[in-house]
């Protein structure tokens, strides 16, 4: 059988192209609830009483 | 510890390609095509590796309603999915040289298609249902049943006639293939695997987040 190369390129290029378009998607995906999450995270800090400013009667 | 797992997985993929490309030597029969072996047989692998997950974490969520088993289910069936879609990509390529033909309806080409279908349908079941409990809970009968296609895609080429050869390497008695191809075909099994754990451990981390984010 003569030597095929064109298909050996063709099956790993696009098991590489695949792989790294999921790995691309999982990696932009969790920056994005990271963030999401610091941002929560942040806003609920501002949103807790501060016992230091309370008055005296509170 | 999740980067410490990618970069070992980034060793073991590149060790997979030395061990295909340069160390294995070239098949006599097929000659340079029989390399997409070392992509093909590690993919449907972690394909049968990722629908059993899917079929043991189903099971525990349905036992003990354990989110954390659901979204082990989902991750797996996704990652599951995806290499599935490999197996056939890298199987009709390796198809046309060796066979004549990108694609043919035998048995074995049949049954993993089937599963293949089966699975997408699991992940769309997972998005069309609102409510998220009991879309797992569908997803998880769905995803036992669905498991019982495994062995018949497996043996599907013992019990009909069809153009795929029988497998060379998970079957039992003593193997036909030379040392070196078991070595390479074995480093590539230990890489994918790897990938796969690295990639359900990303996805299930997202599934959790995006629940938090929910909540």
């Amino acid at each position: 059988m003569p030597d095929n190369w064109g298909f050996v390129i063709a099956a790993y290029g696009l098991a590489a192209i695949v792989l790294i378009a999921y790995w691309r998607f999982l990696f932009r995906r969790e920056k994005e609830l990271d963030d999401a999450r610091d941002v929560r995270q942040q806003l609920s800090h501002t949103r807790e009483p501060n016992p230091a400013r309370r008055g005296p009667l509170s | 510890m999740r980067r410490l797992l990618g970069g070992v997985t980034l060793l073991g993929l590149a060790a997979g390609l030395v061990m295909a490309f340069v160390v294995a030597p070239r098949e006599v029969t097929q000659g340079s095509v029989q390399k997409i072996m070392y992509l093909h047989v590690p993919s449907v692998w972690v394909a049968y590796l990722a629908f059993g997950v899917v079929l043991v974490a189903s099971i525990v969520y349905l036992i003990r309603r354990a989110e954390a088993a659901d979204q082990l289910a989902h991750a797996s069936a996704e990652v599951g999915v995806l290499f599935t879609g490999l197996t056939i990509a890298t199987g009709s390529i390796w198809g046309k040289p060796t066979w004549g033909t990108w694609w043919t309806w035998d048995a074995r080409l049949t049954s993993v298609s089937i599963l293949f279908v089966m699975y997408l349908g699991y992940l769309l079941l997972r998005g069309m249902i609102d409510d998220r409990e009991r879309g797992a809970r569908f997803a998880a009968v769905l995803g036992i049943v669905a498991a019982f296609n495994i062995p018949l895609v497996h043996f599907s080429v013992y019990w009909w006639r069809t153009l795929h050869q029988p497998p060379s390497l998970m079957k039992p008695g003593p193997g036909t293939m030379p040392g070196i191809i078991v070595a390479a075909l074995l480093v590539n099994f230990a890489a994918f695997t790897l990938l796969y754990v690295y990639f359900v451990a990303k996805r299930a981390r997202l599934l959790r987040l995006e629940a938090e984010a929910e909540a």
